[in-house]
């Protein structure tokens, strides 16, 4: 069932120190930050968030997805999600009008959230407005 | 008179012509567009587009060492062999590649860390190597018309190439780098003395891409690396977005990561 935006957006930030071992490890292996991910990301502090998506910058050596939202104190959040290299996205078939045609709209994040507790992340899942998405996952399967 | 003429006219121009249809030393054209060679995230793509999914995934095969024989390929290692004195630097900076490793920051990978070139270009007195790469988008235009290398050049990142061909296969020489580069994702350090030949030649409809990088100064012998097998490519080149580094501050440790 496609994600369906509410009216009030909130960001809920789903810190969960005891996840099944097998979330983490896909977590892990779907994760790339050209640094060491666990240098910079707690790949236990998983986050879920709505809000609107204000920017995209199409950057090497990550694109970045700027969100703002709402959190439940109902202070403004603004929120930095980094995600996989342009090159990435080019070779799977996406570029950056995928994202940009959402600038303005709704929409909802999953990633995991940076060791240091800023308000920045890496992008794993987007859900745009229209239900459609864009996920990064295990390619432990690919053919070699 | 003038029958004769003609005759020793043709009799003469025949063998030009013929000979000028004839390439003298045709080499294999390794012209055209070769897959990415960079490293790239193994991730998948799962997208959604009201209701369809599709997973997409990447063909990484262009950075890849081929665990089968390849005709032409030279003897390989895994890694090189550093001399004992510079055994420990090679450790650290291996052990803290997140923070150190300066591609991370956006810095030229050099060669051969940058892999296959994604676009090659051959005239007979010349070859250009154009690439793609996170840092941008350099190019190498390379002489194979015997001269040497330069002797008034700076020290660069892809350092002074000069190429000549060996049978069917492309060898490209190359001297005066910058000291700034790895040429390995493990710490691969090097002094300015290092010396790096790439060679590169067709496996049917492939490019099979290997390198030698030599530094006296550094390490025990020359390493050859593992050769790469490199599919003929469609995609054509695109300007790589500028690179920004934005992660440097939050990093909480120094954990190798090994890719790039």
């Amino acid at each position: 069932m496609p994600w369906i935006p509410k009216g009030e957006m909130t960001v809920r930030q789903k810190v969960c120190g005891v996840l099944p071992a097998l979330i983490i490890l896909l977590a892990t292996v779907s994760l790339w930050a050209h640094h060491s991910p666990s240098a910079i990301f707690d790949m236990s502090k998983r986050i879920t968030m709505a809000g609107t998506l204000t920017k995209i910058d199409w950057v090497n050596p990550h694109i970045v997805v700027h969100i703002d939202g709402k959190a439940e104190d109902g202070k403004a959040k603004s929120w930095v999600f980094e995600s996989n290299p342009p090159a990435w996205f080019r070779r799977v078939g996406v570029g950056r009008a995928d994202f940009a045609k959402s600038i303005g709209q709704a929409v909802k994040v999953e990633g995991v959230g940076a060791k240091d507790g800023s308000l920045y992340g890496y992008l794993q899942k987007i859900t745009f407005a229209d239900g459609n998405s864009l996920e990064l996952t295990d390619a432990s399967d690919t053919p070699r | 008179m003038n029958r004769f003429f003609y005759t020793m006219v043709a009799a003469l121009l025949l063998p030009a012509l013929a000979g000028a249809q004839k390439p003298v030393a045709a080499h294999p054209d390794l012209s055209g567009l070769w897959l990415f060679s960079i490293g790239l995230p193994s991730t998948a793509l799962k997208k959604e587009v009201n209701g369809k999914v599709e997973i997409n995934r990447i063909d990484a095969s262009g950075r890849r060492a081929v665990r089968s024989d390849v005709p032409g390929a030279l003897p390989s290692a895994p890694g090189p062999s550093y001399k004992p004195e510079f055994q420990a630097k090679v450790k650290h900076l291996s052990d803290n590649e997140s923070k150190l490793d300066p591609v991370f920051y956006c810095d030229r990978p050099g060669i051969p860390r940058i892999g296959s070139p994604r676009r090659i270009i051959q005239f007979s007195n010349e070859v250009v190597f154009l690439y793609e790469d996170i840092s941008g988008d350099p190019y190498r235009v390379i002489p194979t018309d015997g001269r040497p290398h330069r002797k008034d050049g700076n020290p660069s990142y892809y350092g002074d190439s000069v190429g000549h061909w060996e049978g069917d296969t492309l060898v490209v020489e190359s001297t005066n780098f910058v000291e700034e580069t790895w040429f390995g994702e493990e710490g691969y350090f090097h002094s300015d003395a290092m010396r790096v030949t790439e060679r590169l030649w067709r496996v049917g409809e492939n490019l099979a891409y290997q390198a030698t990088v030599d530094d006296p100064k550094v390490l025990t012998a020359p390493w050859t690396m593992p050769v790469r097998v490199v599919k003929p490519s469609n995609e054509p080149l695109e300007e790589s977005p500028r690179c920004i580094e934005t992660d440097g501050p939050k990093l909480l440790n120094n954990d190798h990561h090994g890719q790039r």
